[in-house]
Order: C-alpha cells, then structure tokens, then sequence
C-alpha cells in the first residue's frame, strides 16, 4: 500500500489522525472515511483477535471489545486495590485516590441513588448504579485520551508492522467504546432489565406490570394508555442508548473534522506549509477548546446515564400516578 | 446498512453485557459491598460518637446540678447547725447564768437567814442573861425572896419592859 504523500511531512503538526489519514487516503485524502475508521468498530473482517462464532454472533475482539475488556480491568483494578488498601487500615482515614472515590460513592448515593430508589433500596441498587457511572465514564475518558493514536504514531514511524498485524490492530484499538451504540444499547438493556427487577423486587412481578398503568381508570383510556406506556418502556432505553452514543460519537467527530482540515488544506493548496499552517492555527486551538468541552461532555453524559438509570429504577420502585 | 456508525453488531452487544456484568459482579463483591458497609458504619459511628457526646454532656450537665442541689442542701444544713449550736450555746450560757444568780441568791439568802437567826439567838441570850442579872440584882436590891410565883411575874413584868413593841 502506498504511503500517501501528503501526510509524511505533517506528522509533526498534530499527533491525532495522522496515521490514519496515512492509511485510508489512496492518492486523496478522504476526511469522512479518516473520521469514521476513527469513530466505528473495527471491520467486522479485521477484528483484532478471531473467535469463534456462537450461535451465529461474532464473537471476535474488535476495537471495541478490547476497549471494553481494557476499561473493565482499569477500573476494576484501579477501584478494587484502592477500597482494598483503604479497608485495611486501622482507622478509615482516606488518601490520596480513595478521596475522589469517597467523593464519587458519596454523591452517587447520597444524591442520585437514595433520593430516586428511596433508603430501602440504596444497598440494593448503589453497585449498580456506581458501576454504570465508573464504567461509562472510564470508557468516555479513555476514549478522550489519544494514547493508542500516539502509539499508531511510533508503529508507524518505527515499527512499520505489516498492515492488520496484530500490533496494528491492538494499536489501533484506541476508539470510545461508548461512542457505539451496540455498547450503549447493551448498557441499556441491562437498565431496562434492572427496572423490570426493581419493580419485581419492590412490587411482585405480576404487581410491576399492573403499575405501569394508573389503576381505577375508564377501560377507554387504558387503549390508549397501555400501548403508550408499553412504547414508553423500550423509549427509556431507547433515549438512553442514542443519547451516549451519539454524544460520544459527535466530540470525537468534530475533533477529526477540524483535524482534517491540515490535510485538506494541504492537499488544496498542494503545500504542506499551508497545511502546517493551518494546523497551527486553526486546528490545533479549536480541537484543543472541543477537547475542553469533550471533558465537560464525558462528565455530563456519564451523570445523566447514571442519573436517569437510577429515576426509572426508582419509578419502578416508588410508583406515584 | 452500510453505515459504519450505525453497523449492528450482535457481538459486540452481548461483550458489553459479559464485560459489564462480570464487572458489577467483582465490584460488587470486592469494592462497593465493603466500601459500602463501612462508609455506613462510619456514618453510624458519627452518629453514635455525636449521640454519645449528646448524652454525656447532658449527664455532666445533670451531675453538675444535682452536686450543685447537694453543695447547697449541704451548705444549708451547715448553716443550720451553726446557728442551732450559736442558739444552743446562748441558752446554755443563759442557763448557767441563771442557775449561778440563783445558787449565789440561795446562798445569800441562806446567810442573811442564818445571820438573822443567830441575832435572834443571840438577842434571846442577852435578854435572859439580862433578866438573870436584873432578878439577881433585884433580888439583892430587896433583899427578900419572892415566891415563884411572884418570882414569875415579875419577869413577866419585867420582860414586857425589855421587849420592844412588836
């Protein structure tokens, strides 16, 4: 495969997109297909690792999965040995990381979980809901950090790895896991599980289902309304699974644009300089100040997830017509 | 659908369920379980330690007055026997003193009568002896001897003389 030429010398420039504009430009450069290789899956024919199909599903290590597996061992690791350390100690005296975790399970149950699921639930649905919150942000996080770009970036500057090599693909893994919405609808799902559990636990089964529709209505209304609140059922997941999707998609997205625009402007004005230039001045800054608010994004949308996972568990709950 | 970002992707979904529940799982086991009971221990030991706190100070509170309640019962009740003793030992002194005015006017009173009787002794002494000399020197006067009877009234006579008017 032929390096394209327009993208060698402004490797400097930035160190997001570079290899990527590297590998998909085949003589021109191609900003769509730049930003989405960085947004999506990997190709269902390249996955990082083959596995075997169960059932006819792919199970294969795509991007990904491997995002996945990477952030659950992070956070695993990182929380486990944090709270471990923390309940050793003779007193309870939290340091150092423990603070910010105190900090995170404190407000998530004192403020997202008891004032939804009410004080008779919070030990039922505090892990739950915490580990939604640890694991969606974690993923946002680590998908906000350009570490497996820069790491393309030495492979592909000293490496040199065949293409689709087992180095390139893992290298290449580094994409928000939570920007694909198979991840978001999955982490859905297991809400939508959680508010049939909820309203079970709290009601009975048959009971749950009753009080999804107000009681002592005409029999006219409950045509209408049962259907709606069937809708409103899957709507929850629905909303939920598009809206952390999509927000985790757009910043990535609006970073690449702006990125692409060295190698548009290079390839326009068939200069690198006016490309180099423009990265330095146009680029950089607005990538930087969307990077910014992709922090506050990260934050945000890991908090309504959360957040909204925790009301519709407690509107199973606390069933007010 | 040839979208990429719409691509569905069974395998991935059913990752994220495994990865995400195996991971609740653990944390559930090894960090939020734990970290959550002791999070609602130190809460209930605030708690309990603030309540304690509450609790003893109210009790001090109440020692301090029922010893304050004592001091002054204690104090009253010092005062009370000082000014009973003050009273008791007044009306001892007043006693004695009485007593001592009384024995001294007994004694008085005893002398002044012994002296008294022993002037009318003595003045009954004088009188007989001044009869026997008067008869005795009467009768050598007249040279003659009375009868008793006249012997008797002249004493008589010669008594109511002597005696003074009573």
């Amino acid at each position: 495969m032929p390096q394209p030429h327009q993208a060698e010398p402004t490797e400097h420039a930035t160190d997001h997109a570079v290899d990527h504009g590297a590998e998909h430009g085949e003589g021109g450069f191609d900003a769509g297909e730049v930003i989405i290789g960085h947004v999506t899956n990997s190709s269902p024919d390249h996955p990082i690792l083959h596995l075997p199909a169960v059932f006819g599903i792919d199970f294969s290590i795509s991007k990904h999965v491997f995002m996945l597996l990477l952030v659950a061992t992070a956070v695993f690791l990182l929380i486990t040995t944090t709270v471990r350390r923390y309940l050793q100690q003779e007193r309870l005296v939290p340091d150092g990381f423990m603070n910010a975790l105190e900090f995170i399970v404190e407000f998530i149950r004192d403020s997202i979980v008891l004032p939804n699921v009410g004080a008779k639930y919070v030990r039922t649905w505090a892990p739950l809901i915490l580990t939604f919150f640890c694991f969606i942000l974690s993923a946002n996080v680590i998908g906000l950090i350009p570490i497996f770009e820069v790491l393309g970036l030495i492979d592909h500057t000293v490496l040199h790895t065949g293409e689709h090599s087992l180095v390139k693909n893992i290298v290449h893994g580094g994409t928000t896991a939570t920007a694909n919405f198979n991840v978001t609808a999955a982490l859905a799902t297991i809400t939508f599980f959680a508010i049939i559990i909820a309203g079970t636990l709290a009601h009975g089964f048959i009971q749950h289902w009753k009080n999804l529709v107000p009681h002592g209505l005409a029999w006219p209304v409950y045509i209408l309304l049962i259907p709606i609140e069937i809708m409103g059922m899957f709507v929850k997941p629905f909303a939920l699974t598009m809206r952390l999707a999509a927000n985790m998609t757009g910043g990535h997205i609006a970073i690449f644009a702006i990125l692409s625009f060295v190698f548009l402007f290079a390839q326009a004005f068939g200069s690198n300089l006016a490309g180099i230039g423009v990265g330095l001045f146009v680029s950089v800054p607005l990538a930087v100040g969307i990077n910014g608010l992709e922090i506050i994004v990260v934050l945000v949308q890991a908090y309504v997830f959360t957040l909204l996972s925790a009301v519709f568990i407690g509107m199973a709950i606390n069933v007010h017509h | 659908m040839d979208n990429a970002l719409v691509q569905p992707d069974p395998g991935l979904f059913v990752w994220t369920i495994l990865v995400f529940l195996v991971l609740l799982y653990l944390l559930k086991r090894y960090a939020w379980g734990p970290l959550l009971a002791a999070l609602d221990e130190r809460q209930a030991g605030i708690r309990k330690s603030l309540d304690d706190a509450d609790r003893a100070r109210k009790e001090l509170e109440q020692v301090q007055q029922e010893s304050e309640a004592i001091i002054g019962k204690a104090r009253g009740e010092a005062d009370a026997i000082v000014s009973e003793a003050r009273s008791d030992s007044a009306k001892l002194r007043e006693d004695l003193r009485r007593q001592a005015q009384q024995e001294a006017q007994s004694i008085v009173e005893n002398a002044e009568r012994q002296i008294q009787q022993e002037r009318d002794r003595a003045l009954a002494q004088i009188r007989r002896e001044a009869v026997d000399v008067s008869i005795m020197i009467a009768s050598k006067l007249i040279r003659r001897n009375l009868s008793p009877a006249d012997n008797q009234a002249l004493i008589d006579e010669a008594l109511k003389q002597i005696q003074p008017p009573a």
